[in-house]
């Protein structure tokens, strides 16, 4: 199976590597660099963007107390729930050269200033910090909850000062958290498509995707793809060799949690203000913007007759890709993390492959296998619930394998000896187990696929729109109140499913005691749980924490 | 391990209980053209004939792709696209079937069509330039070839390299003008653009009329729409290479054609649906709904366009566009255009 | 094992190898049989292999070479693998593999499979009055403090009448007043069940105290296999002594059939096989610190035990040894000290022989801290 997820990633290569050289030498003094620049840049201008937001939000949220403390904790992960692309149309729209934003501009820096065009650099690092620092945020806000406050007080103890400790101790103590985080964040801003071909910011996967829809071959798209997915390989190889490396730091016994600290109402009232702004930044604005245009839609009676069926499409598309994911991904997963032998980690690295195969690229390698091995596949539904499988398997094996993770193999050793055979031991003892986070992985690849673009603009079969390509159509057509509507029912549709995501990875007030001493190496598992989607939320399995609760 | 039996059969009953992705009995139309331009004509012909259709909208070359990946499989019945270079190249490709009905002589002029008319042009667009009346003057805009002038520095918004438009325009400037003088073109139009590179048409008469920029290449009904949205907006449109010695307007069309693996029992409906697409009332649906000059000489163009009659058109067959493309698109690429 | 001579043979192990690795053995020729009732407690280092010989048992490791029978029946040789559930073998596991999903009852019930309803309720109940769960069989593990959960790994395996129990360092998540209790706890229900058990341990006290078989084991081999008294007076090499409790070895020289000491002479064994170069094994209650002694030291050390002080005593020879003393009397350190030695059986191995010092220090395993109390 794994091979099935191998060989998109293999033709790629062989297409690219069979390809002209001269067509290697044109892309390479015509478009790589420049692409290697911006991939490489906007990557790390998100990141350190992330970085300062995600910090300081999980700071203030973990460490104050403050009338209203309690919804930010939430609040401030709806922003996953907004595709990207939603929020880069909602943003060229608000920095709109006579936008709101521009007229409220003007008349504070004089009538000839101008706002900064969203087609820019700047635009595009914006929309996708905003839409990415949920990640670090998380990451960071868990960690904070979990951290050690003696590490801080034994720092305060040897004479360093509040600034010092948060610095070199603080920070440096949940830094395999943050790069867990920024790892997921990249990732997403690497294969993001939408966003960047919006804002006409040209990185890798966008290009990809012109390659293949303006040219008559793909062996311009296949040699692109291979440059990315060699620097995808080598990105997430790293990180993975890093997290082995940091594992010792949150390894302590038990630990006191932090206490947040009460404000004042003048502290209480910018803390609040501060978090609103990157609320409304990040969600709310645009939440409103759809809202409105969605009014100004059903008013006009503009929406599209085929909404219904378009709904209908895009859900049974994301059931069955999860479905399929959940399945295909069960023995991958259990071998991965059962059976350590040769074939098992191959199999699991394999389905890594998605990882670093952005929806374009993984479009690309699906059509190319299915040109040479199976056409009769070509136009069908199959072709495109393929390329999402080969998309979104990782997300699916992340959260299966933090699941299986939990159940150590003494409790089906413990079944076997009690006289149970292995499929009896699977179902009575390792199934009830993983049942919570085999359905939260599969809720995940269900919100990733609805947000689904590039693959389903790509291989959709005639009549089968989702969604998320009529979002696509009618953005690009900057017919917004056209695109509203959907991208409105997305959003709805994903909210509970990222606060279901984020529950799981929750705080110390929701655990008892005896969690609380696994929360060292739960923690270790956790960066590598938390490094799980590729391009969306990551998953976190709730299950181990479930049973601990009292029935 | 059982899971292991279990995964491919239930994915394969998953699969059979799919929905299908389009109606067996519908006649399955692939187009490279805006859905809102294609489905009232659509609409009209069902109106007539009681034919249903599906429409899957993408980009042109990506939809060729896409028929030739599919092979005799493609469910696509009709091809639809805004180029006649995509259709031009989908024939040579094989992926597109040779017909006639009585009439097409006369509907549609031979310069409009295929040799075997396995493709029918259906509507003409120029490419143009738009410019903000307050910004350029349209004097120093003779040639299309001005565009690449230092003087336009930062001033100018052109499209993206994929968009098959800037292709077929630069294929016949270089079929009239030759590589080097399109070359020398290319590179001051990358320079003069700097980041005023567009998706979207509409984008870069957007631009124009905000002021951002002093003039933009598109094709020629974005400016009309505009305009019919926003009267007062500043902009117009400028025929360039007019005159003795001009290389003429550039002109392409919008076309339709049979595909070569049409399903036997949709033929009739797909030729129904061309005949329709070529007779006056399919014409001014098809044309007039975005601005576009009718093909078929009895259909007038739409109010407000200059007529085609007085206008000098490059002297590059339509069915050249195809060959043409390939070698274009090495230029713009050693040229850098995104 | 004369007590059980005649109960007949449970399991028995014949020149058993494993390899986690092919080419690198992780044990290799075990050998060891136990009758019915028997407790053989495999005792070592960790990372000699114990862990590896129970699970080879228990059917989670396959065999590489040699064989292993069940009740007579061979259950594993190089091409013979019955799996775990047909070896009626229960386990209890180091950190208890309770199914978190399940009460105490359902747990303690798991195995109980066959029957008609009523009887294996019994047997459930059974078990649960015997390890004193009855009123906790509505909980769920996280529920319960580490004796509970251990109390519940054991009637989950004793459940279905296992021939065979197999205990891998079961007490090594308790607190050493916990592991007290239930090391009592678990022999009388072993004596009441009339189970064989194999009980793997780096706890020296626990195997000499439970086992009626002490097998110690190094780098994945058995260095010897008998009566915990022999094991501990008769040890077979300075691994061993040193294993099974604190031992000191004293160089001397055999001179016409006498080992010459610091501390004396020594008769040797007659068995003894090696060279004239040697150590003599002293154990602490060897030691007596008299004032008539013949021999004289200082104090250099002393560790309270409780009913006995350890003293450790330098010799004028540079020698250390270690002697036990009544916790009455207090010596102060280095206070000059007689002592004479008063050793019923004498222990000589060839100081040339290849001798390590055993990596299980038996201090540091009983002072190491109990990782994760959770009571």
């Amino acid at each position: 199976m794994a091979l099935v997820l191998m060989l998109p990633l293999g033709y790629v290569v062989v297409a690219a590597a069979t390809t002209d050289l001269a067509v290697w030498r044109r892309l390479w003094t015509t478009r790589i660099p420049e692409l290697l620049l911006n991939t490489l840049s906007l990557s790390a201008g998100v990141a350190v963007v992330d970085l300062i937001l995600g910090v300081s939000l999980a700071w203030i949220v973990t460490r104050y107390r403050f009338p209203g403390s309690g919804i930010w904790d939430w609040l401030l992960m709806l922003p996953l729930a907004i595709p990207s692309y939603v929020l880069a149309s909602a943003y060229t729209h608000i920095l709109h050269r006579d936008g709101t934003a521009a007229h409220l501009w003007r008349l504070v820096a004089g009538p000839d200033a101008s706002v900064f065009s969203p087609f820019s650099f700047a635009g595009a690092v914006l929309v996708l910090a905003l839409n990415t620092f949920p990640f670090v945020y998380l990451l960071a806000r868990s960690a904070f909850q979990r951290f050690n406050v003696a590490f801080e007080e034994t720092a305060r103890a040897t004479g360093a000062g509040r600034l010092a400790v948060f610095f070199r101790v603080s920070l440096p103590v949940i830094r395999p958290s943050l790069m867990a985080g920024l790892f997921l964040a990249t990732l997403y801003v690497a294969s993001d498509f939408g966003a960047v071909s919006l804002l006409r910011f040209q990185t890798f996967t966008h290009a990809v995707y012109q390659q293949m829809t303006g040219r008559f071959d793909n062996a311009a798209a296949s040699c692109l793809s291979l440059v990315l997915v060699g620097c995808a390989g080598v990105f997430v190889f790293g990180e993975r060799r890093f997290r082995r490396q940091s594992r010792f730091y949150q390894t302590t016994g038990r630990y006191r949690p932090p206490v947040p600290r009460p404000c004042g109402p003048a502290a209480a009232l910018l803390l609040n203000g501060g978090l609103l702004l990157v609320f409304m930044a990040a969600f709310g604005l645009p939440g409103l913007l759809l809202i409105r245009w969605t009014v100004d839609a059903v008013a006009a009676g503009e929406v599209s007759p085929g909404f219904v069926g378009h709904m209908w499409n895009s859900l049974s598309l994301s059931g069955l890709t999860a479905t399929a994911a959940v399945v295909c991904g069960m023995p991958l997963a259990y071998a991965a993390t059962r059976r350590r032998t040769w074939a098992g980690t191959l199999c699991a690295q394999g389905a890594y492959t998605g990882y670093v195969l952005p929806g374009p690229v993984a479009a690309l390698a699906v059509l190319v296998v299915v040109s040479h091995l199976m056409p009769a596949l070509h136009g069908t539904m199959l072709i495109l619930l393929l390329a999402c499988l080969v998309h979104l398997l990782p997300v699916a094996l992340q959260g299966m394998e933090s699941a299986l993770q939990q159940v150590t193999p003494n409790l089906e050793e413990a079944a076997r000896s009690l006289g149970a055979r292995p499929v009896q031991s699977f179902r009575r003892v390792t199934l009830p187990l993983v049942r919570g986070g085999f359905a939260s992985a599969w809720i995940l690849v269900f919100v990733q696929c609805m947000k689904e673009l590039p693959a389903s603009l790509l291989l959709r079969p005639a009549g089968f729109d989702t969604l998320a390509v009529r979002i696509w159509l009618e953005a690009s057509e900057e017919l917004y109140h056209l695109a509203a509507p959907p991208a409105l029912l997305i959003v709805v549709i994903t909210i509970p499913v990222v606060l279901l995501w984020s529950g799981a990875l929750a705080g110390p007030g929701r655990r008892d005691t005896r969690a609380d001493a696994d929360a060292a190496d739960a923690d270790a598992d956790g960066a590598d749980a938390d490094a799980a989607g590729a391009t969306g939320a990551p998953s976190r399995a709730p299950t181990g924490r479930r049973f601990r609760r009292s029935p | 391990m059982p899971v292991a039996v279990c995964a491919p059969a239930l994915l394969a009953a998953l699969l059979a209980g799919a929905p299908a992705g389009h109606a067996g009995d519908d006649l399955v139309v692939y187009s490279g053209r805006a859905e809102r331009f294609v489905q009232p004509a659509l609409d009209a012909f069902q109106a007539e004939s009681g034919i249903a259709a599906q429409v899957l909208t993408a980009d042109s070359t990506a939809l060729i792709n896409r028929l030739h990946a599919e092979g005799a499989r493609t469910a696509a019945d009709v091809l639809i696209t805004n180029d006649a270079g995509s259709l031009e190249r989908a024939r040579e490709l094989g992926l597109l079937r040779a017909h006639a009905f009585p009439g097409l002589e006369t509907a549609i002029p031979a310069r409009f069509r295929a040799p075997d008319n396995s493709w029918i042009g259906l509507s003409g667009r120029l490419w143009v330039i738009v410019y903000n009346t307050a910004l350029a003057d349209p004097g120093a805009l003779l040639s299309i070839l001005d565009l690449g002038e230092p003087a336009w520095n930062g001033r100018i918004a052109i499209p993206a390299a994929g968009s098959v438009y800037l292709q077929t325009g630069v294929s016949v400037i270089r079929a009239v003008m030759g590589d080097a003088a399109t070359t020398r073109f290319l590179r001051g139009v990358k320079r003069n653009a700097g980041s005023f590179v567009f998706e979207k048409n509409r984008q870069i008469v957007a631009a124009v009329a905000r002021g951002d920029v002093a003039a933009g290449l598109v094709n020629h009904y974005y400016i009309h729409r505009h305009l019919a949205q926003h009267p007062d907006a500043p902009i117009a449109l400028r025929m360039t290479d007019q005159g003795e010695r001009g290389m003429g307007l550039i002109l392409n069309a919008a076309g339709v054609g049979i595909t070569a693996h049409v399903k036997r029992e949709h033929l009739a409906a797909a030729q129904a649906l061309v005949k329709f697409l070529t007779a006056p009332e399919g014409q001014l649906l098809f044309a007039h709904a975005n601005k576009e000059y009718p093909l078929n000489p009895l259909v007038p163009a739409a109010p407000g366009l200059p007529p085609l009659d007085h206008v000098r058109i490059a002297d590059v067959r339509l069915d050249r566009l195809a060959d043409l493309r390939d070698p274009t698109m090495t230029v713009i690429e050693t040229v850098g255009l995104r | 094992m004369p007590s059980v001579a005649e109960s007949p043979v449970v399991l028995e192990l014949t020149n058993v190898a494993c390899a986690y690795d092919a080419g690198r053995p992780a044990i290799q020729g075990i050998s060891f049989a136990a009758r019915r009732g028997d407790v053989i407690g495999l005792l070592g280092p960790s990372g000699c292999g114990k862990t590896t010989t129970l699970r080879a048992i228990a059917g989670f490791e396959p065999v590489a070479e040699g064989e292993i029978s069940i009740n007579g029946t061979p259950v594993a040789a190089v091409n013979r693998h019955v799996p775990p559930e047909r070896r009626q073998v229960g386990m209890v596991f180091q950190d208890y593999a309770l199914f978190p999903h399940l009460t105490v009852r359902e747990n303690v019930g798991f195995g109980v499979r066959r029957g008609p309803a009523v009887d294996r309720r019994r047997r459930i109940d059974e078990m649960l009055e015997m390890t004193g769960l009855t009123d906790l069989a509505r909980r769920y593990p996280h529920a319960l403090s580490g004796g509970q959960q251990q109390r519940v790994a054991l009637a989950r395996a004793l459940a279905p009448a296992p021939v065979l129990l197999l205990l891998d360092e079961p007490f090594s998540n308790l607190d050493p007043d916990m592991t007290y209790r239930m090391r009592g706890d678990l022999l009388r229900l072993l004596n009441t069940t009339r189970t064989t058990a194999v009980l793997v341990t780096h706890d020296h006290e626990e195997a000499l105290g439970m086992a009626d078989t002490v097998a110690v084991l190094r780098h994945g081999c058995l260095e010897q296999c008998a009566a915990p008294e022999t094991v501990y007076h008769l040890p077979a090499s300075p691994f061993v002594a040193e294993c099974v409790g604190q031992a000191d070895f004293i160089p001397g020289a055999i001179r016409d059939a006498v080992v010459h000491t610091p501390l004396g002479n020594f008769f040797v064994p007659p068995d003894y096989p090696g060279g004239p170069e040697v150590v003599v094994m002293i154990r602490p209650d060897d030691v007596r610190i008299d004032d008539a002694g013949p021999w004289a030291g200082t104090i250099h050390s002393r560790q309270f035990q409780g009913a006995d002080m350890l003293y450790g005593i330098l010799l004028e020879s540079g020698d250390l040894v270690h002697g036990s003393a009544p916790s009455t009397q207090l010596l102060p350190l280095d206070a000059r000290v007689r002592l004479r030695i008063d050793a019923a059986h004498t222990v000589v191995f060839d100081r040339h022989a290849e001798r390590s010092r055993c990596v299980c220090k038996r201090d540091a395993a009983r002072g190491r801290a109990p990782e994760g109390i959770r009571d």
